[in-house]
């Protein structure tokens, strides 16, 4: 199938250093289990074992260039692990260098390393921006799997959505009080193209996940009011302080049901609009024959 | 909203990886875009010459890019293209384009048809090329759909041709406007 997972590459590259990278002696020590990947794997299907070479990184994406051989790991990959690493710390230290350095020692480099990323944090959100929607991605994979399969209904558009982005959203609650931080960086100007990027394929892959298969304008709009729906519903959840976030649920529910009825009441009007002008015409032609029995008269 | 009870081809075989997705996207936005183009082209010609008696020509080739546009509709799905924003401006251009031509005679219809089928096949044969030259083995299914839309358009050239679409006034600068139009149209699609 077509998965698109988009990753986002640190922006400077500084050539790290032997200091930086005693990488052919910790990875292979270091199993690569970060804390935010755990949250998925509760989920049942798909019986693939996840390929975890202790002795090398894993790549997080399908369609990655190709693993290189055990020992080298390219310095993009090093950035990866150690910004995965560095999630951990963000609840505590918010998105910034300390979080990184603290990362960094966790795989026992240097703190240094962390001076090889932006001091707003820039790249590690980004990271983790780009690893939630892989993680969508592959949960509403192998959602389709099961459908197929027939082990499960197949769920009406709206609830799908919905669905798909509270599970998108949530995988912010660990840290949502860092997040009002992490959107005011993606705000900058030097990290707009990469965030709306993000942020289009994302909402792109919902909607195919979701069975659309429109090749007209119908495609714009439908990932516009998508993109609408799934921004308000981040804002409001970073004000929730609802157990659970349900009033969150309740307004995205809310939202996506406006939306439905929103294409309803598009075609609805254009049907009224039509009986209305046929009404018109019907009526002119009537008070026209009215006026020429007059007239014969 | 989409999902009806159809067979949804989301994770389809249609769609393989390692292709090139910038190349591949382009391709398909735009001959998608083409083929929208023709179709309302074609709709405009026979709004007016429907009833003539070049009606059922004009008839039979707007079927056949029926045909092709469905296929795109397939391929763009398949390889999840986005379609070219500009799908509802070239929706009325298409169609004025057609209705014009077809305004100005059963020859001029033919002229334009023949402008607009040279520049497509043109346009198909630089695909061709770009595929073989990037992997004909990869991308056998998609070089075997554009020849054969290749030569479909090719008929309808020389159909234009039998029609005595060159002897239409002014045919040579028709056909030269109509073919800047078209150039502009597929530059665009391909970007936008």
């Amino acid at each position: 199938s077509v998965v698109r997972c988009q990753h986002y590459p640190p922006v400077r590259a500084l050539q790290a250093s032997a200091v930086l990278r005693r990488v052919s002696d910790e990875h292979k020590k270091e199993p690569f289990t970060p804390s935010s990947q755990q949250q998925f794997d509760t989920h049942p299907a798909g019986h693939q074992p996840e390929q975890e070479p202790p002795q090398g990184p894993r790549p997080s994406y399908t369609g990655q260039g190709g693993q290189e051989s055990e020992d080298y790991e390219s310095e993009e990959q090093l950035q990866r692990r150690i910004l995965t690493a560095a999630l951990e710390f963000v609840p505590e230290h918010g998105w910034t260098t300390e979080a990184i350095a603290e990362g960094a020692k966790t795989l026992g480099l240097s703190v240094a390393a962390a001076g090889m990323f932006h001091s707003d944090g820039s790249e590690l959100i980004l990271h983790f921006v780009s690893e939630c929607n892989a993680k969508l991605s592959e949960l509403l994979e192998k959602e389709q799997k099961l459908v197929q399969l027939g082990e499960a209904e197949k769920k009406p558009t709206d609830e799908f959505l919905r669905d798909a982005v509270e599970a998108r959203l949530r995988m912010l609650i660990p840290y949502i009080e860092k997040w009002p931080q992490a959107l005011s960086v993606l705000l900058l100007p030097r990290n707009i193209p990469s965030g709306l990027s993000l942020l289009t394929s994302m909402i792109d892959d919902i909607w195919h996940y979701a069975g659309d298969q429109s090749t007209d304008f119908n495609w714009y709009t439908r990932r516009a009011v998508l993109t609408g729906i799934y921004n308000t519903t981040e804002l409001v959840m970073l004000q929730d302080s609802s157990p659970d976030f349900e009033d969150t649920w309740r307004f995205l529910e809310n939202r996506v049901a406006d939306a439905m009825n929103m294409s309803s009441t598009a075609s609805q009007v254009q049907s009224t609009g039509e009986a209305v002008v046929q009404g018109l015409m019907g009526a002119a032609v009537t008070i026209r024959n009215l006026a020429g029995l007059n007239q014969r008269r | 909203p989409a999902g009806g009870a159809a067979p949804r081809p989301c994770s389809t075989q249609a769609a393989p990886q390692g292709i090139n997705k910038p190349v591949i996207d382009r391709i398909i936005r735009v001959d998608h875009a083409g083929e929208y183009g023709a179709n309302r082209i074609y709709a405009g010609q026979m709004a007016v010459l429907g009833r003539s008696s070049v009606g059922p020509v004009i008839q039979q080739m707007w079927n056949q890019e029926k045909v092709h546009l469905k296929k795109f509709n397939e391929l763009m799905v398949a390889y999840r293209v986005r379609p070219t924003v500009l799908l509802p401006f070239w929706n009325v251009a298409g169609f004025v384009l057609g209705a014009g031509s077809a305004l100005l005679g059963k020859k001029g219809a033919m002229a334009c048809t023949v402008a607009v089928e040279e520049s497509i096949s043109d346009h198909y044969n630089n695909q061709i090329r770009t595929l073989m030259e990037e992997d004909p083995e990869k991308y056998k299914e998609l070089l075997q759909v554009i020849k054969q839309f290749r030569d479909d358009e090719r008929e309808h050239h020389d159909i234009g041709i039998e029609h005595d679409a060159e002897a239409t006034p002014a045919y040579s600068v028709l056909k030269t406007a109509i073919q800047l139009g078209c150039k502009a149209a597929i530059f665009l699609s391909e970007r936008i």
